[in-house]
């Protein structure tokens, strides 16, 4: 079978790729990236000279590498939405998209592939920020393998900002709306899946958050800083002594998925699932056999 | 009349079957009812005033909208409206389209027929022999979006024809574009039509759908008033006869003369100039000018309007068109 290219990526590819928007986008991704590497130098070499330091700077080191993994987490975060926000509303307002409609592409694939072309375009940032990365390795104590379980986050985390985003983009007319929507609907998927767990906590006067922490498996947010906690310290955020939730205070379900890396590989199914549910929903939004009777088209 | 079947009487196989088709937007009927067969090989004129209802029409057809009821076959296949094969049946030229910045003509062809499905190699092959088509076979290399109005319009045309569709639609393909450009899009589509294309198009300029199509549909206010053969249409307006006769003396007389004659409406009397609307047969005629002649009229013109589109447009549908 001849694998082919979904043909709106390839588009999107080309366009971009001639764009003056590439350029100063990667410009500004890896000056923020090396800002940031640089800021954390300085701060971890200025705390191995203090009194109670050992003074060893290069066992501290390693911990570049969370600190660059993070910023460009918060960038891939909160670009994404950007560019699919934008992507079909952009279609719909230069007037492509009824073209592209009529074509023999589904509406799953046309969102399909504007969320991959966002996912491969933050690729190339993240590929064009690896150097920068790297050298949080080179002093050891990091297996190079993370590197690459990192860009599976990033691929993770981008799929579902786009997936927020193209849903966003087929719910609006203009552009600009579907972004604002993009980021009210992160507070939803951020924010409120924390909702439960404080409500358990503070209304009941609890003392065991139980199983109101299970919708934190939607949440990017300790999704990955249960993959930092396995992956620099080798524990789970759950059940490590002082953390916020210790193990007698979740629920029997929660504390068995903090065990080995189990709440990491179920969040990023329930992650994906979650993507692939607003992918559907936008598909549907976007297929003109499925909208409602909507609104007048007004003339141009 | 029936409209239905009006076209296609004595023609090809039907190739656009529109029966019964409805669309609401809440308490307003943008479609009322409409049907209509549009057979093989036609090229057919969709004409109505702004708000008739013929991109609802259009865009029900190529599966952009959702009908309220009715329902819509092309080519004698029963697939439903927005299916995979409706939409490989139909070529879809918008009433205005955009461009993506930085794509090649050449990408934007290849990324059109990719959407289709089709190899890339008969994409190219395809791809140079609809852009002769259009005379845009210099512009391959060139970008998309520093093209004229009027070149993207027909590069619009090569790509609706690229997956080579039964029926081509176009809704207000003229719209925006100079003269020259206009004269250049009535040619492409004259050529399309020789070729054995269906063509629906959507316009206002009544002229030059006069002089393209053989067959219109009128609507107004979402339904279909008439369709027919333009010939057939013609002569069923021009059944009312527009009478124009010039008089030099005797004005008064030859009113009056006609005032009593059975089957004539005076529609306007001026200076030298009566216009009237007689129904009686052609030999009647000259009983008429006869019995003028007689009152002492001195008569210096005497004629029948031809019926035109566009007085048949206004007949039917009280204006909106140009």
């Amino acid at each position: 079978m001849k694998l082919r290219w979904n043909p709106i990526v390839k588009k999107d590819l080309q366009v971009t790729a001639r764009s003056m928007r590439l350029s100063w986008g990667l410009f500004a991704y890896e000056a923020v990236l090396t800002m940031t590497f640089l800021m954390a130098l300085s701060i971890i070499q200025q705390s191995s000279r203090s009194f109670y330091s050992s003074g060893n700077v290069y066992g501290k080191l390693i911990y570049l590498f969370p600190v660059l993994a993070v910023a460009q987490v918060c960038i891939v975060a909160m670009i994404v939405p950007v560019i699919t926000a934008s992507s079909i509303s952009g279609e719909k307002e230069r007037q492509t998209f009824d073209i592209m409609l009529t074509t023999c592409m589904s509406p799953f694939s046309i969102v399909l592939g504007k969320v991959m072309s966002a996912v491969l375009r933050i690729l190339f940032f993240v590929v064009a920020g690896m150097p920068i990365m790297a050298l949080a390795f080179v002093v050891g104590g990091l297996s190079w393998s993370y590197l690459f379980y990192f860009v599976l986050t990033i691929i993770l985390l981008s799929v579902l900002s786009g997936s927020i985003g193209i849903l966003c983009s087929a719910l609006c007319r203009r552009s600009i709306t579907a972004v604002i929507l993009s980021y009210a609907f992160y507070f939803v998927v951020y924010g409120l899946t924390f909702l439960p767990m404080f409500l358990k906590l503070f209304m009941t006067h609890a003392e065991n958050v139980g199983e109101s922490m299970l919708l934190l498996l939607f949440n990017p947010i300790i999704f990955y800083e249960e993959f930092f906690m396995q992956l620099m310290t080798g524990e789970s955020v759950f059940g490590q002594n002082g953390s916020m939730f210790s193990r007698d205070e979740v629920g029997f379900i929660t504390y068995h998925l903090s065990q080995g890396r189990a709440w990491v590989f179920l969040s990023a199914a329930c992650i994906l699932l979650l993507s692939l549910l607003l992918l559907m929903a936008a598909a549907w939004k976007v297929n003109p056999m499925h909208s409602s009777s909507g609104r007048r088209r007004k003339k141009k | 009349m029936s409209l239905c079947g009006s076209i296609e009487k004595g023609r090809g196989i039907g190739m656009l079957y529109i029966n019964d088709l409805t669309k609401n937007y809440g308490s307003f009927t943008a479609v009322n009812h409409l049907s209509l067969h549009i057979p093989e090989g036609d090229l057919f004129g969709f004409v109505g005033p702004n708000g008739a209802g013929k991109t609802t029409t259009i865009r029900i057809v190529c599966g952009l909208l959702r009908a309220s009821g009715g329902s819509v076959r092309i080519g004698g296949t029963s697939a439903a409206v927005g299916s995979k094969v409706m939409k490989r049946m139909i070529g879809y030229v918008p009433d205005f389209f955009g461009v993506y910045d930085n794509l090649k003509v050449r990408e934007y062809m290849d990324m059109y027929g990719s959407m289709y499905g089709m190899d890339s190699r008969d994409i190219a092959k395809l791809t140079d022999d609809l852009l002769e088509l259009v005379n845009l076979s210099d512009k391959k290399e060139e970008y998309v979006d520093t093209l004229s109005r009027g070149m993207k319009q027909r590069l619009c045309v090569a790509r609706a024809l690229l997956h080579n569709p039964k029926l081509l639609i176009l809704d207000e393909p003229s719209s925006g574009l100079d003269p020259r450009a206009r004269v250049e899009m009535k040619e492409l589509l004259k050529n399309l039509h020789s070729m054995g294309k269906t063509i629906v198009i959507s316009s206002h300029i009544l002229s030059e759908l006069s002089e393209m199509c053989n067959s219109i549909g009128i609507m107004n206010r979402g339904q279909l008033i008439t369709a027919g053969r333009i010939e057939d249409i013609m002569q069923q307006i021009s059944g009312g006869k527009r009478m124009h006769i010039q008089v030099a003396s005797g004005m008064e007389s030859a009113v009056r003369s006609l005032k009593e004659q059975p089957g004539i409406r005076i529609e306007s009397v001026r200076e030298n100039e009566i216009i009237m609307l007689f129904n009686g047969a052609d030999e009647e005629i000259s009983a008429l000018i006869g019995l003028m002649i007689q009152n002492q009229v001195v008569l210096t013109g005497f004629y029948r309007e031809e019926g035109s589109l566009e007085s048949l447009f206004m007949q039917l549908t009280g204006g909106g068109a140009q």
